[in-house]
Formats: structure tokens, sequence, C-alpha cells
């Protein structure tokens, strides 16, 4: 079973993405992946996705038709107005899409990244076991690239049996980490601060880092050096040289030398990541016993 | 030595500047844990002076892998292995903008300076920075100079880049602030290829002017 889509418009940094291209970084080459696992996963379900990769879109939504064959689709992931040919669905939801079907994504209502799935598998390359965009190394997906109006993709096999379920909720609260790998280079009062004063995203984010502003001046007056390269991974608070905080993403460059003050918890990530520019946030110190114990209980 | 990054990997860190005896110890215990499965530990990456250690948290806490992690320190060797490699290189010109400025800074001929540049082998410091990418060194006192002023939007794949006491080879476009002093034909990066990449740590590189 074969079926083939058209996109008819897609917003920036829309991009095919699976759970990762894990194992590369000795190559220069970080996981990519879904910035909202969760929601990804849930998008699978509810497709009833058979397959490995999905779409993700950001923040102005998704257009496309259906050219030929049927297919199954699921949606979840922030909060979208979404439309098959004129009649409004809910969000997240799935359906049967036909030859002529069109589905229109709109702009988000909450959240910065959606995900779409199919019951089959987009028909792209695997690249290093993995048919992830990275957008920095410019591999995997469609040529590397992100998805742009005119790009046609075949959706090959079906899946599964579509699950239903409740819609997703996140607790609001603060965004909680693990103090990291240079705290030493913080003074005690700085590591205070960092704490209790109030932090703001900015419209400066992608797939590889969001930056945030330190409206309280936290980091303003640090005397930050450079330190030798040291990996870094998903989630890892680095300090730039300005004292611009910026939280690395799924893209996120497999080295670097800022000083990061502490790493967000795997179980927060994907709330992080759908804050919107000019939201606030304020940060958690937890221990390492407490994240790893989430990540086992499955909460988020 | 031993710090959680994260709640999903741990770093092994042999020293907080760079220098030969951190890096070389740094890319031995990746070795030495690479070549013994670790039960939960899903990547090991060598870097300039540190090791990151992936782990599945799901399946094993970080007191366990530490506590391996511990044991193979203490019995690792540090002597690290690695292939030799010829590199054949087109040194200025239009392969290396940068190379006569650099040969003058340095206060000696763009010969003089090829001559220095390929008198000893160069190891492979480290991975990781673009699909690839490979720091060599390190190169004498003689041979040290800083980055350029400018950054680079991109050199081409290939270009064979010079600064901070080493010489690094891109094998994909990158954007870069270090001098570009030659090109290789030799591509470190195929996609396709399994590895796809052939420069490991610990390497050595003996570069030749062609």
């Amino acid at each position: 079973m074969v079926a083939t889509i058209t996109i008819e418009r897609a917003g920036p940094l829309t991009s095919i993405q699976d759970a990762g291209r894990f194992g590369h970084l000795a190559d220069g080459i970080s996981a990519s992946g879904p910035m909202d696992i969760a929601a990804f996963h849930r998008a699978g379900l509810l497709a009833g996705s058979g397959g490995q990769a999905g779409i993700e879109f950001s923040m102005l939504g998704l257009d496309l038709r259906v050219d030929d064959g049927t297919l199954s689709a699921g949606w979840d992931g922030g909060h979208f107005d979404i439309f098959l040919n004129d009649t409004p669905l809910t969000w997240p939801g799935q359906a049967e899409l036909r030859p002529g079907d069109r589905l229109r994504i709109g702009p988000a209502k909450a959240g910065n990244y959606g995900y779409l799935r199919f019951g089959g598998e987009i028909d792209v390359p695997e690249i290093m076991g993995s048919r992830s965009t990275s957008l920095r190394a410019k591999l995997g997906g469609l040529d590397g690239r992100a998805l742009t109006s005119g790009d046609r993709l075949q959706i090959f096999g079906s899946g599964a049996e579509p699950q239903i379920m409740a819609p997703l909720v996140r607790e609001d609260g603060p965004i909680r980490f693990i103090w990291g790998l240079h705290v030493e280079v913080f003074p005690t009062d700085l590591r205070q601060k960092f704490v209790t004063e109030t932090f703001r995203i900015t419209s400066m984010m992608d797939r590889m880092g969001v930056r945030l502003k330190d409206e309280a001046g936290v980091f303003a007056d640090s005397q930050i050096l450079s330190l030798v390269s040291d990996p870094v991974i998903c989630g890892d608070i680095q300090i730039l040289g300005d004292g611009t905080p910026i939280v690395l993403g799924r893209d996120h460059q497999p080295t670097g030398g800022y000083p990061r003050i502490g790493t967000i918890i795997s179980a927060d990530l994907d709330r992080f990541f759908q804050l919107r520019p000019n939201a606030s946030v304020t940060f958690q110190s937890v221990g390492l016993d407490h994240a790893q114990a989430l990540l086992r209980s499955g909460t988020q | 030595m031993l710090q959680p990054l994260g709640d999903s990997a741990l770093l092994v860190r042999f020293g907080s500047h760079l220098d030969e005896a951190a890096n070389s110890r740094a890319i031995a215990f990746a070795q030495a844990a690479q070549a013994q499965p670790i039960d939960g530990v899903v990547e090991i990456v060598p870097s300039l002076v540190s090791v990151l250690i992936r782990y599945n948290p799901i399946i094993s806490r970080y007191q366990d892998i530490a506590g391996t992690v511990r044991l193979l320190l203490g019995r690792t060797q540090f002597s690290a292995d690695g292939r030799e490699w010829r590199l054949p290189i087109r040194f200025g010109g239009e392969h290396g903008a940068d190379l006569d400025e650099v040969a003058g800074l340095l206060k000696m001929s763009a010969e003089a300076f090829i001559a220095y540049h390929n008198a000893n082998p160069l190891r492979v410091l480290a991975t990781g920075f673009a699909p690839g990418f490979v720091y060599c060194g390190f190169h004498p006192d003689t041979l040290i100079l800083p980055r350029r002023n400018s950054v680079r939007p991109l050199v081409k794949a290939g270009s064979v880049l010079f600064a901070a006491g080493q010489t690094a080879i891109a094998a994909t476009d990158v954007p870069t602030g270090w001098h570009v002093i030659g090109h290789t034909a030799f591509s470190n990066f195929d996609p396709k290829a399994v590895p796809p990449t052939q420069l490991k740590a610990g390497d050595r590189l003996i570069f030749e002017a062609v």
C-alpha cells in the first residue's frame, strides 16, 4: 500500500524525524529526533503507525494534500487548529485520508512543535540508521533539509489499529535541572539567583538551541572564560561569553567550550522545548536520583 | 574525575586544560571502555580531555555505571592505540589561501613552514566538532599562532586548518576562524559508509605535500 502526499505549505524548520540517530557523536553528528518526544510518540499511536518517522512542524503549521492512496494520520504536540478539507477536527486527533483530501494545520495556539504521523513509513532513506533530519549536519530526512511547499512524500505500508487516548496534560511549574559540569565556575550567590530569578524564552530558538533572556541580569557581570571543549548533550544550559544562557536542543553541536551551569532533566525537555517565545521560565534543581526515578516511572 | 552530565550520561575528565597527558589518557580510556561492553552503556565518546559515557537510565543507575567506570579506570593501562595514515595535502595557493600569511607571521618562508609542519606525525586529538572533522596536534612552540580575527562563514570540505598549535581537517563545509593552509582529497566523512568516518582519536597522521 503506497500513498503520495504533497506539502502545500510548510513553516520554517518543518522536518522529517524519527526517534533519532544515536551513537554518532564521535563522528560529529548529534542525534536529532523530535523536540517533543512524548507528543511524537502519541501522534504515532493515534495514527496506528507501523513506521518510525513522522513530520515535525513548527508554529506556523502545515498544509498538505493527498495525491493518491489512502492513509491513516494522527497528530499531537502543542495545540493547533486542524481542518480536513473544511471540517474542523480535534487536536490531538486522527483521521483516515483519501485521494484529494487536504489537511490544513493552522498556526499554533500553544506550543512550538506539532507532529503528523501516518499508518505507514515515510519513504526516505535511512542514513546512518535513522530517517531523522539533522539540519546541522545537513543529512537524513528529505535530502538533509527542511520540508518546503511542493515536496512530495510517499508513505508505504500500513500500520496497526489507531489508538484513541485522552490529551496529554502537562503541569506547569519550574523546569527541573541537575547542577552542571562547571557549576564551580559560578559563585554561590549567582547559583542562588539562577534558581530564584525568572528567565524568558526568546524568539532565537531552533532545533539546535533556545536562547534565554536574562532579565534579572543573573549572568550580566559574571566573568566567563571559555573552557577546553567537552562533549555536550541536549538540555545543557550553556552560558555564552556575553552572559546569554542557551539551552541546547536535539540538533545540538556535539562539543562545546562554554561553561554549563546545569542540564535540564530528560523528563522536562519536551515541556521546555514547547515553551513559546516570551514565556517566562524558572529553574529548580533536583537530584540525579529523583530525575532518574521520574524517567523510570514515566511521569513528566 | 567522574561527573554526572544530566540524567543519562557521565563525563570522565582527565584534566581541565588541554595537554598531551590529559588527551592521551582520555583517548586510551575511551578505547579501553569501548573494548569492554558495560551493561546499560549506549555510547562512549572521547573528547580533548574527557570521555562522555551515555547510558540508559531506565535500566541503569548512575551509581552502578560510575562504579563500573571506576573499576575500569583502575585497570586501564593508558596506552592508546592508533592507526597510521598518510594524507596528501595541497598546500597554499587556491588550496590554502592563508599559507603565506601564516608563514610570514611565523617569520619563515612558505616552503620552510610546510617542511616544519610535515616534519613529525600528528595525533588525532579529538573528533566530533562537525561530521568527520578532526583536531590534530601538537605542533612545537615554534608553530603556534592564534586564530584569525574574523570567521570565514564557509570553507570547503577537505580544508586543512591551522591555529592554536594544531592542524584540523574539515570533512564537510564548515565556518572557521582558523587559517586555511591547504586542502586534502582524503574524505573523512561518507554517510553511506559503515563506519561513516575513518579517522579516530589517537590515530597518527603523516602529512605529505603533493
